[in-house]
């Protein structure tokens, strides 16, 4: 132990919670700690409550009603987040706080949003909303499995994609594309807990923190345990979404 | 004599309905009677001497409904009232042909309907309700219902049908908000916990928001305490004390609900001590929290339908609680909801089934829960559990979702009570 407590910041959970989201700074808490690492979870929901130290942060999606409260808020934090963005500290934003962080939200009724511009691309109204099973292919982190529930596409994301659609709709538009990436700022329209269903997507997050951190992160024997009941679900929702799995391992 | 001729071939689907499916139920007699007399089920709800009272809200509808129909029953009077499962349109005219003569009209003094918050607002749509009441707003069912506003919204326009009277838990900041623009002729009655109930429940109530303030003495329907299945409601002046069908504090509240509707339905005919016998008398819900005996030994079953049920049933659970089998199933189509319950107070599962049973198994791990087996095959995981010797500690609890309580339920031969 060298004295670090790992600190993932769970940005305000209270507000953008709906599907479960904000667990995802749990997950890789209890992956940290299982790797024998020192970590915690410090919930914010206010500027005045960030920590000292800041090694990962999970921004998750909330209602279209609390767009304006979450945007205000996240404003107070915005020098805050682009210098994390830049230090390359691992930033997972899903659905509605995704949207938040990209250039702005354009709604349904014509009027529009300004977002905080970390990410590059901008949300956009779709006609239905979508709901389902959600297969990427990233090339960095694997075949990520989840769950999609999102009213709006995304459009401007083509030049850095967290992968490539395989099921579901993504960011829509016939991009055939899902999610943006800049650095190790990700957004997702991946919801629920992304992280424990997709564990070298989590590891992948906790090895750039740790590195940071200048600490080593090996998996412990608890990980594998439960990453195998991560196998088997993963195993379970791709062949119910149709996805075979000989095709879908993850890529170097 | 308008209706007859619909009547009447409701009647024969439905008897055709039974020789294909024998002992069943059938939405389709309903569905035709609202195809061919469209007006039906409008008038006939409107039509009951002493009016309609509706129960709607996201969880306890049922619970509240059976407590409502029970206090009113014990007061004399004759209540029509529809099973859980025939709360939208085609179920409720199906429920009204069960009891209907030949003309349609259907006996009883007054209807006490439980009322789904989706189609609520679509059913009472030029129905007038005497009573309205509005148990919580929680987020549920996210392929259908996509936030809380929505559902707010939708009790809302139910809420409006009422003629005389709201009856809303005051704990809820939604229906608060919405008792609030109630046309200033129609009364609003409250129901609620003590300060004490809500520092007592580990995770609050389970609600979208609660309320900042807890109800006054005296402002309507107040759960005083809770102790395991009993607890005392609070009336003014009046206090009883009362039996639950189950633990848990969410029981009491559906309690106080049921108390504050049946006094606002019954006015000075109301009578607490016959309330609360009444109350005290309601079996124990199936899969709530039931005891039964099965293969020789007892069993506690625990029904979880949201999250919110989800968190106050696993803390209801009996901490000494040494076996727990903990089944998922395809009811459950994207488990993300559930992660922001905290199940650690489980401690240890000695089986994990249903055809969800390694997202499950997942979101326990998180929790820090210990897991014994992964057996998604139900009926096995059920015949081990149960050949397994008994605990020293409590008693074998199976805790699962409705869709496995069913294929539970069929598999050890359970039948009735739902």
């Amino acid at each position: 132990m060298s004295g670090v407590t790992l600190t993932i910041v769970s940005l305000l959970p209270r507000l953008q919670n709906t599907n479960g989201d904000a667990q995802n700074a749990a997950v890789l808490a209890a992956r940290a700690t299982w790797a024998g690492l020192d970590a915690r979870v410090v919930d914010v929901d206010r500027r005045d409550a960030l920590p000292e130290r800041v090694d990962a942060i999970v921004l998750g999606s909330g209602s279209d009603s609390s767009l304006e409260a979450t945007r205000g808020t996240l404003l107070t934090m915005h020098d805050e987040l682009r210098t994390w963005g830049t230090e390359g500290v691992p930033i997972l934003a899903v659905g509605t706080g995704w949207e938040l962080l990209s250039w702005g939200i354009e709604l349904a009724d014509g009027s529009a949003v300004e977002g905080l511009g970390v990410l590059p691309g901008r949300a956009v109204p779709r006609a239905d909303r979508v709901t389902g099973d959600l297969v990427v292919s990233s090339p960095r982190f694997g075949t990520l499995v989840g769950f999609e529930n999102h009213a709006r596409d995304y459009v401007g994301a083509e030049g850095s994609p967290l992968g490539r659609v395989r099921a579901g709709s993504g960011n829509g538009r016939d991009a055939g594309q899902e999610g943006v990436v800049m650095g190790s700022v990700i957004g997702t329209h991946l919801h629920g807990p992304v992280l424990a269903k997709n564990p070298s997507f989590a590891d992948a997050l906790l090895g750039i923190a740790s590195e940071r951190a200048r600490l080593e992160y090996r998996p412990g024997e608890r990980t594998a345990i439960v990453d195998g009941y991560a196998a088997a679900a993963r195993e379970a929702q791709l062949s119910a979404a149709g996805v075979a799995l000989s095709a879908s391992g993850p890529r170097a | 004599m308008r209706y007859a001729p619909a009547i009447l071939v409701g009647r024969l689907v439905r008897f055709a309905a039974r020789l294909r499916k024998p002992g069943g139920g059938s939405a389709v007699p309903g569905l035709i009677v609202n195809t061919i007399a469209p007006g039906y089920l409008k008038r006939t709800l409107s039509g009951f001497p002493q009016g309609l009272v509706v129960v709607s809200g996201s969880s306890g509808k049922s619970t509240t409904t059976k407590m409502l129909v029970a206090i009113l029953r014990a007061h004399g009077i004759d209540v029509f009232t529809n099973p859980s499962t025939a709360n939208i349109s085609q179920g409720l005219t199906s429920a009204l042909l069960e009891r209907a003569d030949w003309r349609g009209r259907v006996p009883g003094d007054v209807a006490v309907l439980e009322m789904d918050e989706g189609h609520g607002a679509v059913v009472m749509q030029g129905v007038d309700a005497r009573v309205v009441t509005l148990m919580n707003v929680m987020v549920d069912q996210i392929d259908r219902f996509h936030d809380s506003e929505m559902v707010a919204g939708m009790l809302a326009r139910i809420a409006e049908r009422a003629h005389e009277a709201v009856v809303v838990n005051a704990d809820d900041a939604y229906l608060e908000r919405i008792s609030g623009r109630m046309s200033p002729d129609v009364a609003v009655r409250r129901f609620g916990v003590s300060e004490a109930v809500l520092e007592a429940a580990p995770r609050g109530l389970g609600y979208t928001e609660t309320t900042s303030a807890r109800l006054a003495a005296g402002e309507g329907v107040r759960v005083e305490s809770v102790d395991g299945v009993t607890a005392v409601l609070a009336d003014g002046e009046t206090s009883v004390a009362i039996r639950l069908p189950a633990r848990g504090t969410h029981y009491a509240v559906d309690a106080a609900a049921a108390y504050a509707t049946a006094r606002a339905v019954l006015g000075d005919a109301f009578v607490a001590t016959t309330a609360a016998d009444a109350l005290s008398e309601i079996p124990a819900v199936f899969g709530r929290g039931e005891r039964v005996r099965v293969r020789g030994q007892d069993v506690e079953f625990v029904l979880v339908q949201n999250p919110a049920s989800y968190q106050l049933n696993v803390d209801s659970i009996d901490p000494d609680t040494e076996q727990i089998l903990f089944a998922m199933g395809s009811d459950v189509r994207d488990p993300s909801y559930f992660w922001p319950t905290d199940a650690s107070a489980l401690g240890r599962v000695a089986i994990v089934s249903g055809s969800k049973a390694h997202e499950a198994a997942l979101m326990l791990a998180y929790d820090g829960v210990e897991i014994d087996r992964v057996e998604p095959d139900l009926p096995r995981a059920l015949d081990d559990f149960l050949s397994s010797p008994p605990p020293t500690a409590g008693v074998k609890t199976i805790v699962f979702t409705a869709d496995s309580m069913r294929r539970t339920r069929s598999h050890l031969g359970l039948t009735g009570a739902e």
